[in-house]
């Protein structure tokens, strides 16, 4: 009963917590990470045309997470006039990411079809990344908007990763690794991953190995790439109440620790 | 059976390498064999000659004892203090996963003694899935286990069913039915993500013993502090021998050891050589 | 031959996609993604069983007392959605998109937050130094959490170098073993399908 009520008194302060820091503006000092450059530096420095897939594999429970990330990317790309095949391995991402790139392009004045296309989902992920290095038209006939993918001007000349600059990947999972174990250990495709905070350290061994390019990680990523950017966004937005709640955490850690130590001089006192 | 089948496969790959070469030895542009996977495929050859002789030793020799894995030791326990309590166990594959991936095997294998356990016991199994095929496949080695342990009418196929294929969608309708029925015993065995500490937390708020496995490094630390017993990486795949004590399931662990001692030597000879050659590359393939 | 039937394809089916991964010829590429094809086709076909299961069970779960009203939702869900996506499509500004994004991603995201309290108390609980090496892991613990937020640049650079040190080397060398072990678990729980051996996902006959 007294651990219910902790944990409960836990959750409220934390949820208190996070409510003012989101009520509150300050803005935060961040210094781009080597990954977020090496990133930007990627996007800056493609020649102009270039076409990339940027595959929404994620949720949209992660969405505010997510989207900051997703969004800062889809600028820079259409800012560097990169041309975009959006798609996605997850259903609910499908939506999402029909969305947020419409969105983007908009803002940039992209013309569908041209500039920016969306394929939908694929379900059964490790087949459709594998099918994909042989035929992108065979996995995907058709775009979300039911157009047969053979009249789009976007697809002429394009039906593998050959002509694949770059995958991104949006994941708040491990969906991107199946595009490095699959698209990049099999075709060569390189890949960059864009995921939650808490999927960043799964991916770092791969990162090391350099099977994976790049990453942009969570709110701080986001952060990051919007100072390179020169906007600020999203990411700016939820990095204070990251940072209060990553405290809380800390503070909790040392209560414990405290209250842990004062029982066990008292059982030893007792004894 | 298994000696054949290495033998029946060392012959397709050295035809299939053969074809890969024309009359002068220089490898062909559209061969059947792909040169740059050449170093795969030999280790590939090597790894499963390993396994593949192992079992066939093992069917002759004496049997093979591997550690003792708390977390399957605590099987038994867990599932009789559900029987005491009156209350239900759960089984969750965890949402990552489809059928065809081997954590959810391991996990398939470990269901079929749990199963077969609480079928003996008379003590109800909740199985709820994330995928169709996996539910499909739940239900078959649940039903057979509810055979094998001579309470086939034990068998409930309502309780082992379909939820979502979203994670959070899946992850609340576990979190439901762990705070209404209250199991006295949770299996968190599969492929997990960050659901994970989700279906944990509230395993342990209702007081749960949770034996907990996955093949995700980053979910096992969450498992660990959540959780009673965690069968950390390859444990899960041990999982089936440790249980059945099956020969050559046995075997195939310690050809897994060996392959371990492997590749452990090798890092170290890579390791000394670029130490002293730093130029050196024949390590990287 | 009931029996031996579904291992004869399984060890035919495992050779062929092991042997296609060594092969770039047409014939090889093009068995393959014939598969592949066929991999996505048996799919679509479990999602309308799941689908039929989920209304079967929870149709059956609507006269249970206390369940009742929570199949009653997820079949409003399972019967809304697809009318919507029916009539309105699925463009930006369609009914099927309004509802996704004002009504199911925030009570998605609800639940991911979740995460956010159930770190905290696991946390609480969990990071006791109780022994040496425990001690070690909170202070890593508490370095790598101080890393990853910007306020601690404010007091020194050290938190973020400290940080990326413990996840590139200790963290990173734990991690690779653990990797290491499942791989070889994953590999050997392969071939012990593939010959045969293994056999509980078809009923342990």
């Amino acid at each position: 009963m007294r651990s219910q009520k902790t944990r409960w008194l836990i959750y409220g302060l934390l949820f208190i917590a996070i409510i003012i820091s989101y009520s509150i503006t300050i803005q935060l000092k961040v210094t781009p990470s080597p990954f977020v450059k090496k990133t930007f530096e990627y996007m800056e420095h493609l020649p102009p045309q270039s076409v990339i897939i940027i595959s929404f594999d994620h949720e949209a429970s992660s969405l505010p997470e997510i989207k900051p990330i997703a969004q800062i990317m889809l600028r820079h790309v259409f800012r560097q006039n990169i041309r975009v095949i959006g798609m996605s391995l997850f259903a609910e991402g499908t939506a999402i990411g029909y969305d947020m790139l419409t969105k983007a392009a908009r803002e940039f004045g992209k013309t569908y079809g041209e500039d920016y296309l969306f394929l939908g989902f694929k379900p059964q992920y490790i087949s459709a990344i594998l099918g994909m290095g042989e035929s992108i038209r065979r996995i995907f006939p058709e775009d979300y908007l039911g157009n047969r993918v053979d009249s789009i001007p976007l697809m002429k000349n394009i039906d593998n990763y050959n002509s694949i600059a770059m995958v991104i990947s949006i994941a708040d999972g491990d969906r991107a690794v199946q595009w490095i174990e699959y698209a990049g250990a099999r075709y060569d495709q390189k890949v960059i991953a864009g995921l939650t905070a808490a999927m960043i350290t799964t991916y770092d061994p791969y990162l090391n190995s350099g099977q994976l390019y790049s990453l942009v990680g969570g709110l701080r990523g986001a952060a990051e790439y919007e100072s390179l950017y020169g906007k600020l966004g999203g990411g700016n937005r939820g990095l204070l109440a990251q940072s209060v709640a990553h405290f809380f955490i800390i503070i909790l850690i040392i209560v414990g620790n405290i209250i842990y130590f004062k029982n066990r001089m008292q059982s030893k006192g007792m004894k | 059976m298994a000696g054949k089948s290495l033998l029946f496969l060392i012959l397709i790959m050295l035809l299939f390498t053969n074809l890969s070469f024309s009359s002068d030895g220089t490898p062909q542009n559209s061969s059947w064999f792909d040169i740059n996977t050449l170093a795969t495929l030999i280790v590939s050859l090597i790894f499963a000659a390993i396994i593949i002789y192992s079992i066939q030793s093992a069917s002759k020799g004496k049997g093979i004892q591997i550690r003792e894995i708390p977390g399957l030791k605590a099987i038994d326990d867990a599932l009789g203090r559900a029987t005491e309590m009156g209350a239900p166990v759960l089984f969750t594959p965890g949402w990552g996963g489809d059928v065809q991936r081997p954590t959810t095997i391991a996990s398939m294998n470990i269901l079929s003694t749990v199963a077969e356990k609480t079928a003996e016991y008379d003590c109800r199994l909740i199985y709820p899935t994330h995928d169709p095929v996996i539910m499909a496949v739940a239900q078959e080695v649940i039903k057979e286990s509810c055979i094998k342990s001579g309470y086939p009418d034990r068998y409930r196929a309502e309780d082992v069913f379909y939820i979502s294929s979203s994670q959070f969608g899946y992850a609340a309708a576990v979190d439901g039915i762990i705070s209404r029925t209250k199991p006295a015993s949770i299996f968190l065995l599969g492929t997990f993500e960050a659901e994970s500490l989700i279906m944990a937390e509230t395993g342990n708020s209702v007081g749960a013993i949770q034996i907990a496995g996955t093949d995700s490094t980053i979910q096992l630390a969450f498992f660990i502090v959540a959780c009673d017993y965690t069968l950390i990486g390859e444990e899960l795949f041990a999982a089936s021998g440790y249980l059945t004590q099956n020969k050559s399931i046995l075997a195939s662990v310690r050809a897994q050891d060996i392959m371990k001692i492997l590749i452990a030597l090798f890092i170290v000879i890579a390791i000394i050589w670029a130490t002293i050659d730093p130029k050196s590359a024949w390590w990287k393939f | 031959m009931r029996n031996k039937l579904p291992l004869i394809i399984c060890l035919i089916s495992g050779l062929i996609m092991f042997l296609q991964y060594f092969s770039k010829h047409p014939v090889s590429r093009a068995v393959y993604s014939s598969i592949l094809d066929w991999w996505q086709i048996i799919f679509a076909f479990t999602l309308l069983v799941g689908a039929a299961a989920f209304v079967k069970v929870s149709l059956k779960g609507l006269q249970k007392k206390g369940e009742g009203k929570y199949k009653a939702i997820a079949l409003a869900g399972v019967v809304v959605m697809p009318i919507l996506a029916i009539i309105g499509g699925n463009k930006l500004g369609s009914p099927f998109l309004w509802v996704f994004e004002n009504i199911q991603a925030p009570m998605q995201s609800t639940v991911f937050s979740l995460l956010a309290f159930f770190v905290a108390s696991a946390a609480y609980r969990g990071f006791r130094a109780r022994t040496i090496p425990a001690a070690i892991l909170l202070i890593s613990a508490l370095f790598v959490l101080l890393g990853r937020i910007p306020i601690s640049e404010y007091f020194s650079e050290w938190f973020t170098r400290i940080m990326f040190w413990i996840q590139d080397y200790p963290s990173m060398a734990a991690r690779r073993a653990i990797l290491i072990g499942i791989g070889l678990g994953s590999l050997t729980t392969a071939m012990r399908v593939i010959l045969g051996i293994e056999r509980t996902y078809m009923r342990g006959e």
